[in-house]
């Protein structure tokens, strides 16, 4: 028999944890349901926000003494607002019995006072008054511009919306800047790695967890050395998730690059698409633009990179922890230390998109444990310079050799010892005990 | 030829000292028994073997170079406490450990395929370990022992979880290998099996080696002082002696051992007064009575 060196075993190790993970049904349906799940997440608010404004279609009385208002409120909206005669007392029977969702009373000095009333059951949400005082509002300027003797031409003039429109230099020249699309291209890449973190972080621990309860891990231990085993395992499990990852960005780049720009060329009337909505609900708050924002390959280059190197830098140090437990519900209180500075960058993902170029969101991004969420996170919503990048990219790499070197030292001392409970003292001692 | 040298090895975890200063070697070829009680340093004696942990003081060498990696590939190291995944199937599992021993993935499956057949456990091969009993988990933790074709095995408690039949399956696979050339290190509590099968023994205690040698001459040595006999009649007689220690007493049969000048021939003279003597028997010890022995004179001397 060839005898045959430690790069065939860690080849074994890595090969057979990768084989076994992908195999099994629950990577594949997370794999394709992932994308599904996360496009749920994001746009289901959205759709809710969009069809919820228009769901519950109100009926308005209108009760007009100035007779010349209560016309033209009727005509911005003619499926909720209606003209009426009724008393005061009748339409309040009207609403006490449902028939009617409220009645609005403008007075005869309305334009000179500004004060109107509206009587409703209660309730009813911040968008229908907001729609409401704005439909009369519009109204009543309309209606003073010309008591004051302004032209109608002038009128419509003023009437004239605005739109400021983000432009973006370039060295080429200006683009079309997606300020806000990129804050969420930011948020959704970090929490997916902080997402990827955690999960193949526990896969790591658990597998430990799994060799050591089983005592297979004596075997195995009989048969490789303890660094190889526990980096097979690392090096296996990051090979799944790398798969995982891979597959997205494919599938985003297909979506993005090839059947994005056959969409936009159906609907590059943006004007159309406005007018629309427009009609949909006149006070609709437009979202920033229908259009795909141009996303960089860099920032998938990036997004592979940060959850690449966040996953090892965290998956050492699960493996490590994994390693000192006898079972799986010992490892939480261990895993404490490990997961919070996973989880505190996700509470400080809105403070960095929103000061993405901050001396402090620059520290905190540059810090290695924070480095995988929030750099990716500038990344995305900034230009960040270079040498910020590197910085990253250096600091993170030393981060993972001590990582891996202190993780290697516990996971030696941890895999043998049975029977008690140790505590992160202990596991700073076996950092130091010596082979 | 010694293909396994301990020499003076010691192995400390931070004041306990788990073994203390332990040398002997392996002949090729032969069965070693290593033996001890519960605690006495036998499982960290068997890592430093096999290369999971390094000893503080002292070296282990097998075949001729000082234990290392490339020495794994040719140890079959069976724990006692046993594992396997529980949800990987047997054969996937069987050629894992077999390509961790430095087999190609082709030979570690037509090895486990040869090894499940003769096992007849061939209709296993796409069972996952979950679904097999106990007994026949432990017949796939034994075939990843010896898939490898290792020169050394090291199994310890072996035939625990076996049934009798297996046992014997088991006990006539170690014979094979061991006429094939194999090297076997047995650790059990089980004495008859040592003396079944091993050659050589090293009993181990409290870390320290006290005894060690041939089978065969460490019961010469502890001379034939043992008595079975057997006869009709009642056993008053026996209460006559007192320098009597019974392993086994019932009313028509004692095995026990003699001390303090008392001689074979005095009892026999007393016991045929009475009664008619079946069977008269002097023996050596057994190891069972010299690992008890040893054992307790050890703690007793630990202890003054």
């Amino acid at each position: 028999m060839n005898p045959k060196g430690s790069t065939s075993k860690i080849k074994t190790i890595i090969v057979h944890e990768y084989l076994t993970k992908v195999k099994t049904k629950g990577f594949i349906i997370a794999t394709i349901l992932g994308p599904l799940l996360l496009l749920a997440v994001i746009f289901i608010p959205i759709l809710v926000t969009m069809l919820g404004a228009d769901s519950t279609e109100r009926k308005i009385a209108i009760v007009d003494y100035t007779e010349k208002l209560g016309k033209e409120i009727v005509n911005s909206d003619t499926s909720k607002y209606f003209l009426t005669n009724y008393s005061p007392e009748t339409l309040r029977k009207e609403v006490l019995s449902g028939k009617l969702d409220g009645y609005l009373v403008i007075p005869k000095d309305f334009l000179k006072r500004g004060e109107a009333d509206v009587y409703t059951m209660g309730g009813g949400g911040i968008g229908f008054l907001n729609t409401l005082e704005s439909n009369v509002r519009e109204v009543a300027r309309k209606e003073r511009l010309r008591e004051a003797g302004v032209d109608l031409s002038v009128i419509n003039l003023v009437e004239e919306g605005v739109d400021i429109n983000t432009q973006k230099i370039t060295k080429e020249g200006t683009e079309k800047d997606y300020a806000e699309a990129y804050a969420v291209v930011g948020y959704v890449f970090g929490f997916i790695i902080y997402t990827l973190m955690l999960l193949y972080g526990s896969f790591v621990s658990r597998g430990v967890i799994e060799e050591k309860a089983n005592r297979i891990i004596e075997v195995i231990a009989s048969s490789a050395r303890p660094f190889e085993i526990m980096m097979g395992k690392v090096i296996g499990i990051g090979c799944v998730g790398l798969t995982q990852v891979l597959f997205w960005v494919i599938l985003s780049g297909v979506l993005l690059y090839l059947i994005a720009p056959m969409l936009g060329g159906m609907a590059s009337d943006p004007e159309m698409l406005k007018t629309q909505m427009m009609n949909q609900n006149q006070n609709m708050v437009m979202p920033t633009s229908f259009e795909i924002p141009n996303i960089s390959p860099w920032i998938f280059v990036a997004f592979i990179f940060y959850f690449l190197s966040g996953y090892f830098l965290y998956a050492t140090l699960f493996a490590a922890v994994g390693s000192a437990v006898d079972q799986e519900s010992d490892a939480q209180q261990l895993q404490m230390p490990i997961m919070l500075p996973i989880i505190i960058p996700i509470l400080l993902v809105g403070y960095v998109i929103s000061n993405p170029e901050s001396t402090i969101s620059v520290i905190l991004s540059l810090f290695p444990l924070f480095t995988p969420i929030l750099m990716m996170v500038r990344v995305a919503a900034t230009p960040v310079p270079l040498w910020q990048i590197i910085a990253s990219i250096v600091l993170m790499l030393g981060s993972f050799y001590g990582c891996v070197w202190m993780a290697a030292r516990i996971y030696r001392v941890g895999i043998l010892m049975y029977g008690k409970k140790p505590n992160l003292k202990d596991l700073f001692k076996w950092v130091r005990q010596s082979g | 030829m010694d293909i396994l040298k301990v020499n003076s090895i010691v192995k400390r975890f931070g004041d306990f000292e788990a073994v203390s200063n332990v040398t002997f070697s392996v002949e090729q070829g032969t069965v070693f028994g290593l033996l001890g009680p519960n605690g006495a340093g036998k499982t960290t004696t068997i890592r430093m073997m096999t290369n999971i942990l390094k000893p503080d003081e002292g070296e282990v060498s097998l075949f001729g170079e000082k234990v290392g990696s490339l020495q794994q590939n040719r140890i079959g190291y069976l724990p006692e406490e046993r594992g396997l995944y529980k949800k990987i199937k047997v054969i996937d599992q069987l050629i894992y450990f077999g390509q961790l021993k430095g087999m190609s993935r082709s030979d570690a499956q037509s090895e486990a395929r040869k090894w499940l057949k003769k096992l007849d456990a061939e209709t296993w091969e796409t069972k996952k370990i979950q679904e097999l009993s106990k007994g026949m988990q432990q017949k796939v933790q034994f075939i990843t022992t010896i898939l490898h074709n290792p020169d050394l095995l090291i199994l310890d408690e072996p035939f625990s979880g076996f049934d009798p039949i297996n046992t014997e399956i088991i006990k006539k696979i170690i014979s094979d290998l061991k006429s094939e050339g194999k090297t076997i290190i047995l650790s059990t509590h089980i004495m008859e099996q040592v003396e079944q099968l091993c050659d050589h023994i090293c009993l181990i205690d409290k870390g320290k080696m006290i005894l060690s040698g041939m089978v065969r001459e460490i019961k010469k040595n502890y001379g034939r002082d043992t008595i079975l006999m057997e006869w009709d009649g009642d056993d008053l007689f026996l209460n006559e002696f007192s320098n009597i220690k019974y392993i086994n007493r019932s009313n028509n049969r004692a095995e026990f051992r003699i001390t303090d000048g008392l001689t074979p021939m005095l009892i026999l003279q007393k016991a045929s007064q009475k009664n008619n003597i079946y069977k008269f028997e002097l023996a050596e010890p057994s190891l069972n009575e010299i690992f008890i022995d040893v054992v307790t004179k050890q703690g007793v001397d630990n202890e003054s």
